[in-house]
């Protein structure tokens, strides 16, 4: 008789199954019935650190990695600054001090799902409102969105 | 004769003239590439396309397979035949105006000679043109000859050619029908009355 | 009277009735559809929105000079790849990068007519590596990369006049090759009288090697044959791997009036060339080298623009001056065509487009017929071998003009037959015709799916044909011509698409999509961008004046260039805009256009650098743009460029926006 109150528990996440697979919902959906929702249907990581491959918090060093800060430079030398100034707006906003009230976990996951932030983030919707341009997702990988985060601390940190 | 049967042989031979408006035989080819048909007709005084390329595209067509080019001068017939009609409508009138039934049996029988003349010439013609094939053709297949059939359908390679009678053709009948209806009623109707 | 009256009218009303008869007799019958049930025909080629069909085509664009590429079965047109000819629509011939493709020993050439795509293979199957298409005109072979779908390397080839017997490759891609339709003298230039023909003209078979890493082309040797036309040509599979086939018409030596002239002698030869034993020839150091000027043209990088390597001699074997013999003579019946080898490569069908039978040559009996020394006679050094002794049947009632032979693999053979505008389809046991249908109209190649290889992957087969005549809504005197796709899974050949191409397709092929989708590229890595003039940092974007000539160092993104404001150009500079896509993603193209341009726009891909030259004639404000629809702010994608007089002292300056 005790495995009946476990059918309610069983039910929910095969229904969820089929309605995922039915539609091809993102893999977002798929921690909702894991974790406890906030408004907009978000994970309380997803509100704080946005959606996208980084679905935990990292490890970052107090101490400036360099190494790391170069490649993160390059790679926003040639990718990030047709659209994006340190200082002053420009198609998107500006990014000296966005490690100020963005984790490092945010910026990358913008940096890595940026489609899927501006449509399901309210962060990134509002950003959409206001700059009008969704931010193209720019072939950059995991490792390279953590070297950018460092080249935007170190800035952050030096200005 | 009657009155009715001098207007009877008098439309009949007058039905001729019809052949110096419209052409009296067909020959119609059809192939898979030719869905819209090609062929030409023959006219007492020329022979031409059904439409208005077709005759070229025939002689280029032919050439692969070594038959000579069809030209209207080539046909001595074009010029005596607008002739022979003529002179076929006259005696056809004067039959009618002296109201002789001689004169009228004489040209149906004028009628009859010169169409199976006219049929053996068209025979020959294909023979000539089927059969005297250039060496250098192109295409050469052993044993083939390519004459148009006289009457009715024949499979020539790829190609399916028809010889029928034509428009023209059916005022003859008409006009041989006219000439033979009068015979008819003069001869039998009349004496039965 | 009355009652007279009435037969008179009578008369007539017979009269009538004979027209009405006559007219009935006198219209034909309509003529008939080979089709299946159509709602049948239309499921089978359905490809639901979103969906993906199973097999890429690539069909020649003749004389449109380019290759068009094909979702098949629902025969979609996906693409059209510039190749031979320029294309305005994509810049591909007019930006810097690709003009040099275009040069020859003869100059530049912005046009070619191109025949006979051929994908490469691996152990005798169609590898989806790359693709080769021959230029029938000014002789010359590109490789298109599957990857990129993009034209990477043309190379020419001399001594050569019309390359239709072109560009086939080997079983395993060890050569690709070419062969002169059109003999002409050997030595360049050679200015002798046209009726020198048999003494001082001679046919160029051309074996071209390529690097099975890289895919570049390099020509390895010709062998220098009779002037007769060599017009196809093919590589044997399995057991004749080492060997190809070309068909050759002309052995009469006809240089006036071939249609005639060339059509006299009741055969004409397939040639059988060993060419592994002709390459060890060369390797030996039996072959001569003679002057010969023609081009390579290639990209060395990733990127970049294409370079012209000149070459300037060539290998060549001649089989009047060696005595082992490397290539033999087949007597096939009146000028034949095509010349295809089965998937088992023993049989090798010839397609004398003159004659009434398709000839069968079995390899196994040809190398008796060399074993046994069956020669007929030896011409130049080839030994022409007994045709009965080579033959392995004749296919009887094939319909009139067999051209081109595919297999499905399962024993039959399916062959065009132009002039009675069909497919027939014969078995290969009893070279008996099993079926037959229709083709609209007058049908040149066919392909089947995976086809002329080992295996072929044979569900579909698509017929190329000449005239569309009535087929679809009528476009005036000049019409696209028609493909016709067959469902040839089953016993007997069904109809299930008939659809109008580009160009004038000759040959195509088409191999399952699965080989080769994984490898399509998205984008341009920036990473891997090494093109010399590329924006790789982002505040490098500039304008640089060397005396006359202006580099603009421009970089794009949605939705800006930047630059995008430019002044101090100057009437009869010559500007260089170097534009650097620097999106990455899919698909997210942008262009250039600038105002009397006297070129074409150029489109530029993701990670892409292209190079657009522009010489202004006269001053004033000159408005550029993107192109390509990019994004929402797409008609935001502007800028100025401001030129002044030629003596003017403005600077040379640049901005773009905010700073």
């Amino acid at each position: 008789m005790t495995f009946l109150k476990y059918i309610p528990k069983l039910i929910l996440p095969i229904v969820l199954l089929f309605s995922l697979q039915a539609c091809g919902e993102d893999d977002r959906s798929q921690r909702d019935d894991q974790e406890e929702t906030t408004e907009a249907g978000l994970t309380e990581f997803e509100l704080e650190h946005g959606i996208g491959p980084v679905t935990e918090r990292i490890e970052i060093d107090d101490e400036i990695d360099q190494e790391l800060v170069t490649k993160g430079r390059n790679i926003y030398e040639m990718k990030c600054e047709m659209c994006h100034n340190m200082e002053g707006r420009m198609v998107g906003p500006q990014l000296g001090d966005v490690m100020e009230h963005r984790s490092p976990e945010f910026v990358m996951n913008f940096i890595l799902n940026p489609s899927g932030m501006t449509r399901e983030h309210p962060v990134g919707q509002e950003l959409l409102q206001e700059y009008m341009t969704s931010m193209p997702f720019q072939n950059v990988k995991e490792d390279e969105a953590r070297a950018i985060v460092e080249f935007l601390r170190d800035y952050k940190r030096n200005n | 004769m009657r009155i009715e049967s001098k207007i009877g042989m008098a439309l009949g031979a007058l039905m001729l003239i019809a052949l110096y408006f419209m052409p009296f035989w067909t020959i119609d080819m059809s192939a898979p590439q030719y869905p819209e048909g090609i062929g030409m007709y023959i006219h007492i005084d020329d022979v031409t396309g059904h439409k208005r390329h077709d005759l070229q595209n025939i002689n280029t067509l032919n050439h692969y397979i070594g038959m000579a080019e069809i030209h209207r001068d080539d046909f001595p017939e074009f010029d005596i035949m607008p002739w022979i009609i003529g002179f076929l409508i006259a005696f056809g009138l004067l039959a009618a105006a002296v109201g002789s039934m001689k004169l009228v049996i004489t040209w149906i029988v004028l009628m009859v000679i010169l169409g199976i003349v006219g049929l053996v010439d068209f025979y020959m013609w294909g023979h000539e043109y089927g059969h005297n094939l250039s060496p250098d053709a192109p295409i050469r297949v052993p044993g083939m000859s390519y004459q148009p059939p006289l009457i009715g359908c024949k499979q020539l390679l790829n190609i399916n050619a028809c010889s029928w009678p034509y428009t023209g053709s059916i005022f003859i009948g008409l006009s041989m029908l006219m000439a033979s209806g009068v015979v008819y009623y003069e001869k039998f109707k009349i004496k039965k009355d | 009277m009355k009652e007279q009256k009435s037969k008179t009218l009578r008369g007539f009303l017979f009269g009538a009735g004979f027209v009405a008869i006559a007219a009935f007799l006198f219209t034909g019958c309509p003529s008939q559809q080979g089709m299946m049930d159509t709602r049948e025909a239309a499921q089978k080629v359905y490809v639901a929105p979103g969906e993906h069909d199973e097999y890429y085509g690539f069909f020649s664009g003749g004389y449109s000079g380019q290759l068009s590429v094909w979702g098949l079965p629902s025969s979609r047109l996906l693409k059209v790849i510039p190749v031979f000819s320029q294309d305005p629509e994509s810049g591909y011939g007019y930006s810097e990068e690709t003009k040099p493709l275009f040069e020859t020993s003869y100059g530049f050439i912005p046009w070619d007519d191109s025949h006979h795509p051929h994908i490469s293979q691996t152990d005798g199957d169609a590898d989806g590596r790359w693709i080769f298409i021959n230029a029938n005109n000014t002789p010359r072979i590109a490789r298109i990369d599957l990857k990129t779908f993009e034209t990477k390397e043309i190379l020419e080839l001399p001594n050569t006049g019309g390359n239709h017997a072109s560009s086939f490759v080997t079983s395993n891609t060890e050569y690709v090759i070419g062969g002169t339709r059109f003999s002409i003298p050997y030595e360049a230039d050679l200015d002798v009288p046209i009726d020198s023909y048999s003494d001082e003209f001679r046919g160029a078979l051309s074996f071209v090697a390529v690097d099975q890493e890289t895919g570049m082309m390099d020509l390895d040797f010709q062998i220098v044959v009779p002037p007769y036309n060599y017009d196809l040509g093919r590589a044997g599979k399995g057991p004749s791997a080492d060997w190809v086939f070309f068909t050759t018409y002309n052995t009469e030596e006809a240089h006036t009036m071939l249609e005639v002239n060339a059509s006299r002698y009741d055969k004409d030869f397939i040639a059988a060339v060993n060419w592994r034993k002709a390459a060890e020839l060369v390797e030996q150091g039996h072959g001569r080298t003679v002057s010969a000027e023609y081009y390579h043209n290639y990209y060395e990088g990733n990127q970049g623009y294409a370079i012209n390597d000149i070459k300037d001699q060539v290998t060549i074997l001649d089989t009047r001056e060696i005595d082992e013999n490397f290539i033999y003579y087949l007597p096939t019946p009146k000028s034949p065509h095509g010349v295809d080898v089965d998937p088992t490569g023993e049989y090798i069908v010839g397609g004398g487009k003159l004659a009434t039978v398709i000839p069968v040559h079995s390899f196994s009996r040809m190398l008796e017929a060399i074993d046994n020394n069956e020669v007929e006679e030896v011409i130049d050094g080839i030994p022409v071998l007994n045709y009965d002794a080579t033959i392995a049947g004749e296919v009887e009632n094939p319909g009139l003009g067999p051209l081109h032979t595919e297999f499905d693999g399962r024993g039959y053979a399916y062959t065009s037959v132009y002039i009675s505008s069909e497919i027939v389809k014969w078995s290969l046991e009893t070279f008996e015709v099993v079926d037959r249908i229709d083709a609209y109209y007058s049908i040149g190649h066919l392909m089947i799916t995976g086809g002329d290889t080992k295996n072929p992957d044979a569900r579909y087969m698509v017929g190329l044909t000449k005239t569309a005549k009535d087929r679809y809504l009528p476009t005036g005197p000049k019409q696209n011509h028609p493909a016709q796709l067959y469902d040839i899974s089953g016993d007997r050949m069904e109809l299930l698409l008939d659809f109008p191409t580009i160009g004038e397709p000759h040959y195509a092929q088409a191999i399952r999509a699965d080989k080769i989708v994984d490898q399509v590229a998205q984008i341009y890595e920036m990473e891997e961008n090494d093109h010399p003039d590329a924006l790789l940092r982002i505040a490098d974007n500039r304008v640089e004046r060397d005396g006359n000539t202006v580099h603009v160092y421009m970089g794009s993104t949605r939705s800006h260039f930047r630059p995008d404001n430019i002044e101090g150009i100057r009437v009869g500079d010559t500007v260089y805009i170097h534009l650097t896509n620097l999106e990455q993603e899919w698909d997210v193209v942008h262009g250039i256009a600038v105002k009397g341009a006297n070129n074409a726009e150029i489109l530029v891909a993701p990670g892409q650098t292209k190079t657009l030259k522009w010489e202004p004639t006269r001053t004033g404000i000159y408005p550029f743009y993107c192109t390509a629809f990019c994004s929402a702010l797409h008609q935001e994608m502007q800028g100025y460029i401001r030129v002044s007089a030629e003596d003017s002292d403005v600077e040379l300056a640049w901005r773009t926006g905010t700073d």
